[in-house]
């Protein structure tokens, strides 16, 4: 797999005077591959949008360096642009910035920036569409008659319709229901698989990360605290812990009955992984072993 | 019971180009004094209609709501009622407006037209409360979520009310911050008897409450304590909603074979029913 963005040494520093003056992120080196699911944790003001908002070239690094396919992003300034078709930004809350008259029209607005018009404008958006689940008759409403789900389907199938190579987006599920949160996750992992995709998701839900992530990044105060696959940086909890995030619930529940003596592994993030090897211990007789 | 907070037939509806929108219809409810109520239910069940008819903010159709035996369409009392139930929305940024911490926090005393000593003391406790104490001097914007959040409620401590109506006041924190939250809730009731209503998604922070309610299209589909409520995990998910994942893991197990029951919520007692279960396989 080849790397399809390569971030050195970034660091951010918000302009200020003297006393007001700080790293928003301070040295962040890793890379991201090709079809790869990326998550993004960390608590709160600890630098992952400002993080995310350098690899779409919506700020500039104060130092260090941005490579989309090995080309530094910033080495034409003018051109910028061509990168956020490149590398879509689906920001929080999306759906607040819904405003054409249809739900077509707004899933079209991206791809038509980018220069698509007539047969091919009307065959992305279908195509999308198709993919994602959202019905033609939809396409002439109002996106303001929508549901907040539904909203937020839309506004993200709206960046999805310039199928950028890699998709970022910031906190996708928040303020949904479980329903909505369990639509989203599928609209994400089929446009990754159906185009091989690179995805880069922030989010707050450990249990959703477990299932979603190849690869996490932990972010704490603005630096990169851990970087790895999902199982290894899942596996040290008290670290996670220390700086205000968790495992996941499941994983905890594990952690609980080893310490009654159970013999179960520690690396346990999903009800699935849960259940096959709690189903062997009791095949093997209860045994503790 | 004693209800701090009844509704008496109510129905909610809304004009939409003409056209009549009921979110709820001939609706009846009692939030018990000093008790600690969840309600759950996907986006569009009603939930925030209902959460907004508790202290006024909207008005009813129909039929009436009770606070403190006070109407809401009383509109003479209409302060006495948002004294009384106090409200904490999603997002903290919106709902914090000085610049310091206990301006902030003294901000509602300070519209009731206390006495300035008065007002000192009042917004103290209200920080101790939610344990923010340590930051009055503080700007907002250098907290975290949850410690906005936090203000937020102290905020309404203030005020002495009877009863805070939280309308997802976690979603957009980080799982520390969704902790602090929480634990600050149970804290609130337990110790100042103050009763609260928790509107949220996330099924876990229902673990501890006294009672929870699932609404589905403007009705209450579930009415009950959090461990028969989660234990019909079919029902939840046709409405959309989910179980904590711990009741996700055993009621998966018992479909698996294994004797166990899938009333608990807790990780300690998760772990409990599962060693159980494992061991009596041993016998």
């Amino acid at each position: 797999m080849s790397k399809v963005l390569e971030i050195r040494n970034l660091t951010h520093t918000y302009s200020g005077n003297s006393t007001t003056k700080r790293d928003a992120v301070s040295n962040i080196t890793f890379s991201v591959d090709g079809g790869e699911i990326l998550g993004i944790i960390g608590h709160t003001g600890s630098g992952k949008s400002t993080l995310v908002q350098h690899l779409n070239g919506l700020l500039k690094p104060t130092k260090g360096t941005v490579l989309f396919e090995e080309k530094d992003i910033w080495l034409e300034p003018k051109k910028i642009r061509h990168i956020r078709s490149k590398v879509g930004l689906v920001f929080q809350y999306p759906e607040y910035q819904l405003f054409e008259e249809t739900v077509y029209m707004d899933i079209a607005y991206g791809p038509k920036n980018m220069g698509l018009s007539g047969d091919e404008l009307r065959v992305r958006v279908e195509e999308i569409c198709k993919l994602l689940g959202i019905d033609e008759d939809y396409f002439e409403k109002s996106p303001f008659d929508l549901s907040g789900g539904e909203k937020r389907r839309v506004a993200i199938a709206g960046v999805m319709a310039m199928r950028p190579k890699v998709l970022i987006l910031d906190e996708p599920i928040a303020g949904l229901d479980p329903k909505g949160r369990a639509d989203v996750i599928k609209m994400i992992e089929s446009y990754n698989k159906a185009y091989n995709a690179t995805v880069i998701i922030i989010s707050h839900n450990m249990e959703d990360m477990a299932v979603l992530a190849d690869k996490l990044i932990v972010m704490n105060k603005g630096a990169l605290a851990m970087f790895g696959k999902t199982d290894e940086v899942f596996l040290k909890a008290d670290l996670l812990r220390q700086i205000g995030l968790n495992v996941p619930i499941v994983t905890r529940v594990m952690a609980a009955l080893k310490k009654k003596g159970i013999d179960v592994p520690d690396n346990i993030f999903t009800v699935d992984d849960a259940v096959k090897c709690l189903c062997s211990i009791k095949k093997g007789g209860g045994k503790d072993a | 019971m004693d209800s701090i907070i009844e509704l008496k037939n109510v129905t909610f509806e809304y004009d939409d180009n003409d056209i009549k929108n009921t979110v709820i219809s001939n609706f009846n409810l009692e939030i018990e004094r000093g008790s600690f109520t969840v309600i759950l239910g996907h986006n569009g069940s009603g939930k925030s209609t209902l959460a907004k008819l508790f202290n006024g903010l909207n008005k009813p159709s129909a039929g009436e709501v009770f606070v403190d035996g006070i109407s809401t369409l009383d509109e003479d009392n209409e302060i006495e009622i948002k004294r009384r139930v106090g409200m904490v929305f999603q997002n903290p940024d919106n709902q914090l407006i000085a610049s310091v911490v206990e301006e902030d926090v003294a901000f509602g005393p300070e519209n009731l037209g206390l006495r300035p000593d008065v007002i000192r003391q009042r917004v103290d406790e209200a920080l101790k409360a939610v344990e923010m104490y340590e930051f009055r001097t503080a700007a907002p914007h250098h907290l975290s979520g949850g410690q906005k959040q936090r203000v937020a409620i102290a905020g309404i401590i203030a005020m002495k009310p009877e009863c805070i109506v939280l309308d997802e006041p976690t979603a957009m924190l980080d799982p520390k911050g969704r902790a602090e939250i929480v634990s600050t809730l149970h804290k609130l009731n337990k110790e100042n008897g103050i009763t609260v209503v928790l509107i949220t998604h996330f099924m876990e922070e229902a673990e501890k409450a006294d009672r929870v309610i699932v609404m589905n299209d403007g009705k209450i589909i579930t009415d009950d304590i959090p461990k028969i409520v989660f234990s019909n995990v079919k029902k939840l998910k046709s409405v959309g909603l989910d179980v904590p994942q711990t009741t996700e893991l055993l009621y998966s197990l018992k479909n698996n074979g294994f004797d166990i029951k899938t009333d608990v919520i807790s990780i300690e007692e998760a772990a409990d029913e599962i060693y159980n279960a494992l061991h009596l396989e041993e016998k």
